[in-house]
């Protein structure tokens, strides 16, 4: 059983969090709210993501698990205006979701959760460095790198203690230290790690400029991310492979 | 119901079968990979447990994997995004040091529609990578040779009947079904070395059933698709003329094609008459495929392979043994290669083809040989440099046909005596038309100029006048159907024009 009423704009940042990795997602209907996880075709990033009930106006569920399409689920989102609520109804016989939103009602037939990708295992990482900064940092980090390379560099640099942004091109370069007075919060330790700008940039869309996202990272190690969403109902957190370094 | 295939998938590289070398060739390379750094091609025929072996050598290794197969969606930027970034990536677990294996199922299938430009970006993931690769193929010719030269390969044969059985034995022991062993053997003997097939063959015989019997097993042999080089061996050593027609038609490739290969393949074996022979055939095999291209009649193909195959099988009169290396055609590349003579003799055959008023295909088989001859090394210089003259040819093509060296004198001389005849020829030509331009000054040539734009304007206002001709007649038409609709009026407005002029004096 499921059964909830939800404002447009918390389903959509739900969706669009998890769309940024995977086409298609499991999504488990826990008595206490939402739970998603999900990694990409090539393994490299991974998303987990949960929804508290508090975050819906009214929410009802007793464990299920469904598997969606989620450009599908996107786009009938997209289709209420902001402010509007959306109604969400499983049909538990026909294997469909009854969507209403002011009216208008669409069924969206779902996905086998079997067929689905597996749901990864949350890899067990101990990183030594943990930046707390603002959503728009990591915007303009990821923009400016965009313009030169492909990849980028993250790390803390524990002597000076910064954190720094590192982007080299063929011919330019980028790069970027906020010190602990421009950080949120900075637990220094050794890390270093480059990682691919196209999942950044995908990841970067789903973080909301105003909020804050913590950072752990590693010395050639994945690097998590954490931020919350839907007032701090909603916690997402991204995991993304390290590039390997080669010379 | 779960697929046996499936179920009974090998987990470790050690319950891989038949392929005890491959498969420890496979693990050596994966254990020296941080040496070598190379990727890997594991080819072989359809379900002998290429794809199997992969997955159970990442689970050995502990590696997780990311895998492309054909129903994916494979083109280039897809191939770049996932495998291109999956291969310069670490681990979600153990970060940069992590290894991951990538599999390419199906790495000879990369080109066609939906995979455009998807086999030039495998070779360029290849090259990139940092991690470790395997690329499962059918036919190892079929991938490009940048991509051959960049790996390592690794061959699995058909698995033989002995190493199918056992396999067979173990899943009816596991599924607790009694057996016959000759009803093992039966279903082992038809599927010839494939043991994916072996394993559907024998769920879809077994399954249900509690005892297996030789009688149950009512499989028939499969269909097959022949190698290219398996059907020539049989072709041109063993076959008589059914039988190699019959064995063409498992070989996938074109008419066109196949004689291609026979054709370049055939001298290798045969000689003397018997090649004649064979090649009395071939011609005909071409004259057919000749009559498809003309008529789009593809029924006459068949003819064309009746030829090819029987007949060039019934031409063989001494027996044949041995192993012979055959090749791929020449064909296309002496195609290739001959591209740049090709055209410049289409392009003089075509100017030839315009001053003699003759068709191209003409001027270049029959005109073209003659000026060849005549002109041999420009020894008739006279004749050379009317012909350069008349045809207008360059140095580049008159070394073509005569010969001689485009960049030595005679041919420069040639070159240049034939464009200043040509210039004096069409002053002669011209006769007096051109006196007064060519002598008087500018005036003169002023002048002339003005006559023909004279002339020309002339030639318009004839046009003109034309058209206004028609014009008036239709105006004549309409006036006159209108002054035989309202005579009066017509009148009375001539008259009162007339007078209106007069009126406006007063």
């Amino acid at each position: 059983m499921f059964k909830a009423i939800v404002s447009a704009e918390t389903l959509s940042s739900t969706l669009d969090s998890v769309s940024v990795l995977v086409d298609e997602c499991k999504i488990h209907l826990e008595e206490d709210g939402l739970q998603i996880r999900a990694v990409d075709p090539a393994n490299v990033g991974m998303v987990d993501l949960s929804l508290e009930a508090a975050a819906f106006e009214s929410y009802e569920a007793d464990g299920g698990l469904i598997g969606v399409d989620l450009s599908r689920l996107e786009d009938i989102a997209g289709m209420a205006e902001s402010g509007q609520l959306v109604q969400l109804e499983l049909d538990e016989e026909t294997r469909k979701l009854h969507i209403q939103i002011d009216g208008l009602e669409y069924t969206l037939a779902l996905i086998d959760p079997d067929s689905i990708r597996q749901e990864p295992d949350i890899p067990d990482l101990d990183l030594p460095a943990e930046v707390i900064l603002e959503g728009k940092d990591i915007n303009r980090s990821v923009k400016a790198a965009d313009m030169v390379s492909d990849h980028i560099a993250l790390g803390v640099d524990d002597a000076d203690e910064f954190f720094y942004v590192n982007a080299e091109g063929d011919t330019d370069d980028v790069h970027l230290e906020l010190t602990p007075d421009d950080l949120i919060d900075l637990q220094v330790g050794s890390a270093h790690s480059l990682f691919s700008l196209d999942y950044l940039k995908d990841m970067n869309k789903a973080i909301p400029t105003d909020t804050e996202v913590t950072l752990e990272l590693g010395e050639e190690f994945p690097i998590k991310m954490h931020f919350g969403f839907a007032e701090g109902q909603g916690q997402v957190t991204y995991m993304l492979a390290p590039r390997i370094q080669s010379d | 119901m779960t697929d046996w295939t499936e179920t009974y998938r090998p987990t470790t590289l050690s319950e891989v079968r038949g392929n005890n070398k491959a498969r420890d060739q496979l693990r050596e390379w994966a254990e020296s990979w941080d040496d070598h750094r190379k990727s890997v091609i594991v080819h072989g025929s359809p379900g002998v447990g290429k794809t199997s072996a992969a997955h159970a050598l990442a689970n050995d290794m502990g590696w997780p994997v990311m895998e492309l197969n054909a129903s994916d969606d494979r083109q280039a930027d897809v191939i770049k995004r996932v495998a291109g970034e999956a291969s310069k990536t670490g681990t979600l677990t153990a970060g940069g040091a992590g290894r991951r294996l990538v599999i390419l199922d199906e790495a000879d299938n990369f080109h066609g529609n939906a995979d455009y430009g998807g086999s030039r970006e495998v070779t360029r993931v290849v090259k990139e990578a940092n991690q470790p690769i395997v690329l499962v193929a059918n036919e190892f010719y079929d991938m490009s040779q940048s991509l051959r030269n960049n790996c390592e390969t690794i061959e699995f044969r058909d698995v033989s009947k002995r190493s199918i059985v056992p396999v067979l034995r173990d899943i009816c022991r596991r599924e607790g079904i009694e057996f016959e062993e000759a009803a093992l053997e039966k279903v082992a003997e038809s599927t010839s070395g494939d043991l994916r097939s072996a394993v559907n063959d024998l769920q879809a015989v077994a399954e249900d059933a509690k005892r297996l019997t030789e009688d149950d097993v009512v499989t028939d042999e499969r269909d097959r698709t022949e190698g290219i080089f398996d059907f020539l061996d049989a072709l041109i050593k063993e076959k008589n003329a059914e039988e190699a027609l019959r064995a063409s038609y498992d070989v996938d490739e074109t008419p066109d094609d196949l004689l291609n290969w026979v054709e370049d393949n055939v001298p290798k074996d045969y000689h003397g008459a018997e090649l004649a022979d064979a090649y009395e055939f071939l011609s005909n095999a071409d004259r057919w495929l000749g009559r498809v291209r003309a008529t789009q009649d593809y029924s006459y193909w068949r003819y064309a392979t009746d030829n090819l195959t029987a007949g060039v099988a019934a031409s063989r009169r001494e027996p044949k043994g041995g192993w012979t290396r055959y090749g791929p055609p020449s064909y296309w590349s002496k195609l290739g290669s001959t591209r740049g003579t090709r055209d410049t003799r289409d392009s003089i055959a075509q100017r030839v083809a315009e001053v003699e008023g003759t068709s191209l295909a003409t001027a270049r088989r029959e005109l073209l040989p003659y000026l060849s001859t005549m002109t041999h090394h420009c020894s008739n210089r006279d004749l050379t440099v009317r012909m350069a003259g008349a045809y207008d040819l360059d140095a580049t093509e008159l070394s073509f046909i005569t010969g001689s060296g485009e960049s030595t004198n005679k041919v420069q001389d040639i070159v240049a005596d034939a464009e200043a005849r040509s210039a004096k020829q069409a002053v002669e030509h011209g006769g007096n038309a051109f006196l007064n331009a060519s002598t008087s000054d500018s005036s003169a040539s002023e002048t002339s100029g003005d006559e023909t734009t004279d002339g020309a304007s002339e030639t318009t206002t004839a046009a003109d006048g034309d058209g206004q001709q028609t014009l008036e007649k239709s105006g004549t038409d309409s006036d006159s159907s209108s002054t035989a609709a309202d005579p009066q009026e017509d009148g009375e407005a001539e008259t009162s024009d007339d007078q209106s002029g007069l009126s406006d004096f007063f």
